[in-house]
């Protein structure tokens, strides 16, 4: 069974001869390929080369489009700095407050070169691996947008303190995010990954959620064609899960390894994809044994549970996490259902 | 501003930083400031801040490290108290809340770094509690830390990094500390979200201390300054 028919049908309630694993190696293909990061955050075919280098080693179930989300606040003006040895990040916002957003110019998705080179890297990836591998990609709510585009600090200051404004500015954002996700739709995505920074329970309170974030993102949620999963960024999401259970479009969850992955399940019910596993750190840091391990244990906790994908939680692995770290993710998988 | 000295309709202390503390966990930054403002026309802004924001914040320090609040929440808090300081320094007078008596300490963001809300924090925590701070920024050099730190007679520099990377590159300030006979007078304090969650990367990256959260900061540094006067009188 290839990756593409097991996902298919984890979704549709069917057997799979294991379970379907993934782990988020968007920037270690340019360590498969030896590949400049400057040259794979910009240049779409070194970027799907660094994919098919991704399946060709590791053989994860689902592949990934970029993962930067500081492209996107460069999109909108910001000033992109390239690192050596980590995805680019913004070196300066595009404005710097809620106050400058009115002249601010909202990109095109069509026509601006950061999101040009996301959608192109995507449709090059969906070409060559569509029926074999399916492909995810990332992308921010509207709510979330402008944190690349003003920075934190001045996004903070507009929601906490200036809420008419920001509501403004996210619910202004709602085309552009339907535009660019339905765009990833139309070229191949199986799923979106959305992770939730103005949600998550490390960020803002309940009240913040449930008086602003999530109206905007229901709503914006509400114009997809496609399936998304919410990350939980980094810290557990678990404590707001129950205010983004039934949001539209949601088909899943990315939890933290902190996340109670039953008293998830509990909360959502039998339907929304779980996704949990190790996290970056210890596939960082973590000898094979544990990560063997680690990854055996969250296999054996959702045993019972079918709608559940291995991932590792965080972002992005490390350039430096050992490849032999990477393959023990995928031996336990295979291990533990031969075992079964 | 004169100073009401009528005690007939003085609330509890205790009841008044209960109310503070509620206003910035519902991030009511104008209510928090009122009750504030209104303490200080009695009692002055140096007492605001010794027995009404200090212990406030540190209880809100504390409860984070539990988990039981967040970052918004103490953005709010860091807003209260950068609220007051700005009140405290144009009251004129008796009313004024002292300059800053201790430091100068330098601040930055490690370079390649440019997550700016940690470190802008800490800087409005360490000024609540009468630092001098010099804020060099973010993506800051580490020759660039030490010569500011020299120029300004710091003792301790703090250097924020938000991830793996960049909190790696935070080695190269310490062998320009230590390559330039610093070790032990210039204290480094490292702080970031990748240090909470990465067990032992303070001692990997030559960092002198950390701080689990901003509303610790102050005590960190005051540790680390005594430290540096005590490399220096054992060297003398």
């Amino acid at each position: 069974m290839h990756s593409a028919a097991r996902f298919n049908n984890l979704l549709h309630d069917q057997p799979t001869d294991r379970r379907v694993f993934t782990l988020v190696l968007s920037l270690y293909g340019a360590r498969l390929t030896a590949c400049p990061l400057d040259q794979h955050y910009t240049d779409p075919v070194a970027y799907a080369r660094g994919q098919s280098a991704v399946r060709e080693t590791f053989q994860p179930d689902v592949l990934f489009a970029p993962v930067s989300v500081a492209l996107i606040g460069a999109a909108f003006g910001g000033k992109l700095r390239y690192l050596k040895s980590n995805a680019p990040t913004i070196a300066q916002p595009a404005i710097e407050s809620a106050g400058d957003w009115q002249n601010l110019h909202i990109p095109d998705p069509e026509q601006q070169p950061h999101l040009v080179f996301v959608r192109e890297a995507l449709r090059r990836m969906v070409a060559e691996h569509r029926d074999q591998v399916p492909v995810a990609a990332l992308f921010l709510t509207p709510v979330d947008i402008p944190m690349l585009v003003m920075g934190m600090d001045a996004w903070m200051d507009a929601v906490l303190f200036d809420r008419q404004a920001a509501r403004r500015i996210a619910r202004g954002l709602i085309p552009f995010f339907v535009s660019v996700a339905n765009g990833y739709f139309d070229d191949g995505a199986a799923y979106l990954v959305l992770p939730c920074a103005f949600a998550s329970p490390s960020i803002v309170p309940r009240t913040i959620v449930e008086q602003f974030s999530r109206p905007i993102m229901a709503e914006a949620l509400a114009q997809l064609r496609g399936p998304v999963a919410l990350h939980h960024l980094d810290p557990p999401l678990l404590p707001h899960l129950d205010l983004l259970a039934d949001l539209p479009a949601v088909g899943g969850f990315s939890l933290a390894s902190a996340d109670n992955l039953s008293q998830a399940r509990a909360l959502l019910g039998r339907r929304p994809i779980l996704l949990g596993g190790p996290e970056v750190r210890l596939l960082r840091q973590g000898s094979t044994g544990e990560v063997e391990a680690a990854c055996r244990a969250v296999l054996e906790d959702r045993r019972d549970d079918p709608r559940f994908i291995l991932c590792n939680s965080g972002a992005d692995l490390w350039l430096d996490t050992p490849p032999e770290n990477i393959h023990a993710v995928r031996r336990a998988v295979e291990s533990w259902a031969s075992e079964r | 501003m004169p100073r009401d000295t009528s005690k007939q309709t003085e609330p509890a202390l205790t009841d008044v930083r209960q109310s503070l503390v509620a206003l910035i966990k519902q991030a009511d930054r104008a209510g928090a400031n009122a009750l504030l403002d209104a303490w200080a026309a009695r009692h002055g802004y140096e007492e605001v801040f010794k027995v009404l924001l200090e212990p406030a914040l540190i209880g809100i320090g504390e409860s984070i490290t539990g988990e039981k609040h967040t970052l918004a929440q103490a953005y709010v808090a860091a807003k209260v108290a950068e609220d007051m300081l700005t009140r405290a320094v144009n009251q004129p007078g008796a009313n004024a809340y002292a300059e800053p008596e201790k430091g100068p300490v330098v601040l930055g963001n490690a370079e390649g770094d440019f997550h700016a809300l940690g470190r802008r924090m800490v800087a409005t925590m360490l000024r609540s509690k009468g630092w001098l701070v010099h804020d060099l920024g973010n993506d800051v050099p580490p020759e660039e830390f030490v010569d500011q730190a020299l120029a300004t007679g710091a003792r301790v520099i703090g250097v924020s990094a938000m991830t793996m990377t960049t909190a790696q590159g935070i080695r190269a300030l310490r062998q320009e500390l230590d390559t330039r006979g610093l070790t032990g007078r210039m204290q480094l304090a490292v702080g970031g979200a990748v240090f909470l969650v990465m067990p032992g990367l303070v001692e990997e990256v030559g960092g002198d201390g950390t701080a689990s959260n901003m509303f610790a900061a102050p005590g960190l540094f005051e540790r680390l300054w005594q430290a540096s006067l005590q490399a220096e009188t054992i060297h003398a």
